[in-house]
């Protein structure tokens, strides 16, 4: 039995599409493609999946990947790929499929790129004169109280056709998952941002290292 | 690539991605190389809708038409609602996300009466003017199909066509015609005559209705030469030449029914006196067994779905539904794609049956007796009897079933309290049944739901002529039904007669009802069908309002000779039939199935001749 990961982006229409709702969507894109996927024994067998570090519903991502089985030996990842591409909604697009390098628990850092309207530079400045700021997070346990600081000292940004481009590296993984919501929920109730304006991008997906997961 | 707006509204709603689109199987074309767009509006939830199987049909064949495009559009959720309205952001539909504005027609499909003020909603979040006259060639056609077309005159001067019977045959005619007139820049009124012309459209402003000093009709007049005194409902003759549709828009945030359908047959046999489905779409015609075979495999290829239900109003009506089942198991078992058959009959329920079908999962089993005496179950002419149920349950358990379900209806024509102890005993007759059976389940206890509605006296049926139970009559009979049932076994659910009421008030209603429909979705009235938006007291007020007794509608005797507002639409069963019915009702006779004895209701017309050949046996 082989694994197969195959890596997608998930914007637009698609970023919209809740992890469970994108376990069905991506169980029946795989049936129609009629690639041969390996199904889960039992009294009511589905395709095995398994999808890495699951993105909050709004947000967008170029590096989106799910974990099939399959028995072809050798895979034919060019037919994979050319299968899947047809089968996909909106704001799926498959980049690449391809024998997984890393194992999901490796994922350590993500890369995001955040866009606010040129009117949020007041909420950014208003944050990075700060000294402290302390969100809390819904962790299994309860709530947990964060420093944001720790991980986003200043924020810098570029004003661009009238939008502000921000990138940011958070914790991402099992261990310690920082969402960029949880700093933009922050900008909304300390500095007056509006939050329904943001728009968020997950870049990539990187390792300890700093070398992007695969 | 969205609208900042929608983006916003987006991302302070619930289940945002009923709204955004972009499923696959959804058609997106290039605007500017196709000549008429058509908005399908389904005036409820995204979940409803896209559960539907009419406008999955649709949606397709007017797509493969290559200057056509259509789209959909349904009502957001009050949340989404509210939303835009304080964005200004239009209705839109789902491909392309342009507002109901830009689309030649505005179509809706009414397949609920309650879901009247949804449609207005619709038109008035899209800037659209309400009434048909106030709205020239400049705006959208607004047409509607579906069931409740049969007697739709509440909001009769909403919408400028309405199309009695199937679409399949009478839409693409209506795009041409539209298509047509476009080029032709002709006014509405021209448009409308044209379209008047065609098998099946009804364009109410032809239509005068006249009153009696007590409300009753007194005549219903075209006004324009070409509209004829009668509008003949659509029908495909042979269900074998219209294609199936072989891919569907899959759902991304669940449907209520999200699986892959296949409609095996249309129209019913079996004449059940309440239901006005079993009469407006006669007679009963089914297609081939290999047809719907190479279709479903076809379907769930595209689709990829897990599952297919074989639809119909009573599919184990098909005379080779057996055959059927067989050449769909090789590939659906192959396929990991199970099959599921709803609407099942007791009388014909087999042990075959229940083993093709039962293969991959066994859930319960659900089976609709209406009423729970024999006498009231000839009254509806629900042919079935107690043995039926005992042989059908015997065979579920034995198969494992361990839950059953239930439908029954209240305030059914000549209903006692004794009919409904008899909802009651069926029940625990079938508890006891459970506990009698040598071959059932071990271990596991029995559930027996008894699901109870409130009856709703449907134009074009027989019992379009009784009065509705009132509302203490009904919540009398629930009382009584709880007061009946005394096994922790069985477990009773009802509907609010309130809604129940409503539905026929506007089931039987006339034109009158427009301006009330209009003030109490103006008073915030919208998904009316839904228990949690209900506003009972706001809908009474404002008949009061107008001066109209609600009971004239829901609760009053029809005269068997009186012209009612559905009586210039024609739908193939004749009055002198439904009087027949009628009567034999009340003396709890009952009819036979339509492929047994033909019992002349007049719709082997639309055919040009027998529905049926009588010299086979084609029941089972």
């Amino acid at each position: 039995m082989t694994t197969v990961r195959i890596w997608f982006t998930k914007t637009g229409e698609a970023s919209y599409i809740s992890l469970l709702d994108l376990q069905r969507v991506m169980q029946r894109s795989l049936k129609r493609s009629a690639l041969p996927v390996w199904y889960t024994m039992g009294f009511n067998p589905h395709i095995y999946m398994t999808f890495a570090s699951p993105l909050p519903l709004g947000q967008e991502s170029l590096v989106e990947s799910v974990d099939v089985k399959t028995a072809q030996d050798p895979v034919d990842l060019e037919t994979w790929q050319q299968a899947l591409s047809k089968v996909m909604p909106l704001g799926i697009q498959v980049t690449k499929v391809a024998r997984p390098a890393h194992k999901a628990e490796e994922i350590k850092f993500a890369r995001y790129r955040v866009v606010l309207p040129a009117g949020a530079k007041t909420s950014l400045e208003d944050y990075n004169q700060r000294e402290s700021a302390v969100v809390m997070k819904k962790t299994k346990r309860g709530q947990k109280a964060i420093e944001l600081k720790e991980y986003l000292p200043k924020v810098a940004y570029e004003e661009q056709d009238g939008q502000l481009k921000i990138e940011l590296l958070l914790p991402a993984g099992e261990g310690t998952n920082l969402n960029p919501s949880l700093w933009l929920t922050f900008l909304q109730d300390n500095c007056g941002l509006n939050i329904t304006e943001a728009s968020v991008l997950r870049t990539h997906l990187l390792l300890e290292n700093m070398q992007d997961f695969s | 690539m969205f609208d900042p707006k929608l983006k916003e509204a987006l991302a302070r709603v619930q289940k945002p991605g009923r709204y955004t689109g972009g499923e696959p199987g959804c058609v997106i074309k290039n605007k500017d190389e196709v000549d008429l767009r058509f908005a399908f509006c389904f005036p409820d939830t995204y979940e409803v809708g896209m559960s539907f199987l009419g406008m999955k049909i649709l949606y397709e064949l007017l797509n493969e038409h290559p200057r056509w495009w259509c789209e959909r559009a349904f009502m957001p959720w009050l949340d989404m609602k509210e939303e835009m309205e304080r964005l200004h952001l239009p209705t839109y539909a789902l491909e392309s996300k342009d507002p109901l504005t830009a689309f030649d027609i505005v179509g809706f499909t009414l397949q609920y009466e309650l879901s009247y003020t949804n449609i207005l909603a619709m038109l008035d979040m899209a800037g659209i003017p309400l009434y048909s006259k106030d709205r020239d060639e400049s705006w959208p056609l607004v047409v509607a199909g579906g069931p409740c077309v049969c007697n739709a005159e509440p909001i009769a001067d909403f919408i400028d066509m309405m199309m009695l019977g199937e679409g399949e045959l009478q839409l693409p005619e209506v795009c041409a015609t539209v298509e047509q007139a476009k080029k032709e820049g002709i006014s509405k009124k021209e448009l409308l005559r044209r379209l008047a012309k065609i098998e099946g459209c009804y364009v109410p402003s032809f239509y005068d209705v006249t009153y009696q000093e007590d409300g009753r009709i007194q005549a219903v007049t075209p006004n324009e030469p070409c509209a004829p005194a009668v509008v003949h409902k659509a029908i495909i003759k042979d269900m074998n030449s219209q294609k199936l549709p072989t891919n569907f828009v899959v759902p991304m945030v669940g449907a209520v029914h999200d699986r892959a359908q296949i409609e095996v047959l249309r129209g019913c046999v079996r004449g059940c006196r309440f239901c006005q489905a079993g009469f407006i779409y006669r007679p009963m015609r089914q297609r081939d067994a290999q047809l719907l075979n190479r279709a479903a495999q076809d379907l769930c290829a595209n689709t990829g779905y897990e599952e297919i239900s074989l639809t119909s109003l009573s599919t184990s009506d098909h005379g080779q539904l057996e055959e059927l089942l067989d050449d769909m198991a090789p590939w659906t078992e192959k396929e990991h794609v199970s099959i599921s058959l709803p609407s099942l009959r007791i009388d014909n329920f087999t042990e075959s049956l229940i083993e093709k079908t039962t293969k991959v999962r066994k859930s319960g089993l659900t089976f609709a007796p209406e009423a729970g005496t024999q006498r009231l179950r000839d009254v509806i002419n629900k042919n079935i009897t107690w043995e039926e149920i005992e042989k059908t349950c015997n065979l579920a358990f034995k198969a494992g079933y361990t839950s059953v379900k239930l439908y029954f209806m209240m305030g059914l024509p000549t209903e006692t309290l004794e009919d409904i102890e008899g909802i009651a005993k069926t029940a625990q007759q079938i508890v006891e049944l459970y506990y009698a059976n040598p071959d059932k389940p071990k271990v596991r206890s029995v559930q027996v739901t008894i699901s109870c509605a409130c009856f709703v006296p449907k134009p074009h049926t027989p019992f379009q002529f009784v009065p509705q139970d009132t509302e203490e009559m009904l919540r009398e009979k629930q009382q009584h039904l709880l007061h009946s049932v005394h096994s922790k076994k069985i477990h009773v659910n009802y509907h609010d007669s309130k809604t129940s009421f409503l539905e026929a008030v506007f089931a039987k209603g006339d034109r009158r009802l427009a301006p009330v429909i209009e003030a109490a979705y103006r008073k915030g009235c919208v998904f009316d069908g839904w228990d949690e938006c209900f506003q009972y007291d706001t809908w009474m007020e404002t008949f009061q309002q107008f001066g109209l007794d609600t009971a004239f509608y829901a609760n009053r005797m029809i005269g068997l000779d009186e012209v009612t507002p559905w009586s210039h639409l024609d739908y193939g069963i004749s009055h002198e039939f439904l009087v027949r019915e009628y009567k034999k009702a009340t003396q709890a006779q009952t009819t036979q199935p339509c492929n047994r004895v033909c019992s002349a209701c007049g719709a082997n017309k639309l055919l040009g001749g027998a529905c049926f050949d009588y010299s086979k046996d084609l029941v089972h």
